[in-house]
């Protein structure tokens, strides 16, 4: 395929990536079936009483009345609702990060069924994170040792050297 | 999602030891199908620019969140087949086969809800039921995976090599 047409239909598929995330986000809220951070601050009322699912980062925890507080936020990474949790003992510091499913109620607090501790604190994200960039260079390390780039034709070719060494290649 | 050490370690392993059976399956295509491990977290451009942000600019609804479905999958893989010099259907193949290790992996996690995320978006908006077997977090899940693809990559070395 020339370089022409192999851009052309790359900034087709892209355009497609584009279309995906536009129809992705006009409909997710109707297919999921929890209450997203725009709908809880724009329409809270509509849920008290359903059991739902929300993800949040907790601000603060009290161990001797075993609540949590944990802020929701929107698309925009806005807060969109704080709500306390009663009645758990999860084991989690402010910054840390929860999910929690249970009832919500009109004072904005929950009862849940059942928390995930996803993050314990900022140790564990940052921990995330850190194993995450070792994880790109592995890769990008482990593919550049095998390909190598051609800057004429815009392509990764396969480098001679490893292909008379390999068991099978 | 589990960290992405896991998700590239998960890819080598499993396209290491489909290349003990498959002659075609060179180290290099290995490395093709550990990169594609990593595009379903593309979606992390979310971290740098939000869907908000998106949608004041286009001024229609945008989830960055379809890069971590199948359908995401789908057109980064293709889109990445399109940089390979040649075998674009092997390359796209294996970037597609990583993609979906990652999303595997993924749809094994703990929701408190029980119900996995919607992945399989566009085929269907369907959260199937969870085994719950680890959070992302967890440095067990590194453990454990580290330490099947030590043993594998010592047998590819000592025994399949030599």
């Amino acid at each position: 395929m020339r370089t022409g047409l192999r851009v052309a239909v790359g900034l087709l598929l892209l355009v497609g990536v584009f279309g995906l995330c536009i129809h992705y986000g006009a409909t997710y809220d109707t297919n999921w079936p929890h209450p997203t951070g725009e709908q809880l601050a724009t329409d809270y009322d509509e849920y008290v009483d359903d059991r739902v699912l929300l993800i949040g980062e907790v601000q603060s925890t009290d161990p001797v009345d075993e609540t949590l507080t944990i802020e929701i936020t929107d698309d925009a990474d806005e807060v969109a609702a704080e709500i306390e949790i009663h009645d758990t003992t999860a084991a989690v510091e402010p910054g840390g990060t929860v999910q929690a499913y249970g009832r919500l109620h009109s004072d904005e607090t929950m009862t849940t069924s059942e928390i995930v501790v996803v993050n314990h604190g900022l140790t564990e994200s940052q921990y995330k994170l850190a194993v995450s960039v070792v994880g790109i260079l592995l890769a990008i390390g482990y593919f550049l040792t095998h390909w190598q780039l051609d800057l004429q034709q815009l392509t990764f070719s396969r480098r001679s050297t490893t292909t008379t060494g390999d068991h099978n290649g | 999602m589990a960290e992405f050490l896991s998700h590239v370690l998960i890819a080598y392993t499993v396209f290491t030891v489909v290349s003990w059976r498959v002659e075609w399956l060179t180290k290099q295509w290995v490395a093709i199908g550990m990169i594609g491990s990593l595009l379903p977290d593309l979606s992390r451009i979310g971290l740098f620019v939000t869907d908000v942000t998106i949608e004041t600019t286009l001024g229609v609804p945008f989830s960055i969140g379809a890069i971590h479905t199948l359908g995401g999958l789908m057109l980064f893989a293709a889109i990445g087949s399109l940089v390979v010099a040649d075998h674009r259907r092997r390359a796209f193949a294996l970037l597609l086969a990583g993609g979906f290790s990652h999303l595997l992996a993924d749809g094994l996690k703990i929701w408190a809800d029980g119900a996995a995320s919607t992945w399989l978006y566009p085929l269907s908006w369907y959260r199937h039921p969870t085994p719950g077997w680890y959070v992302s977090s967890d440095p067990r899940v590194l453990a454990v995976v580290g330490s099947v693809t030590l043993i594998v990559a010592v047998v590819d070395r000592r025994l399949i090599v030599d």
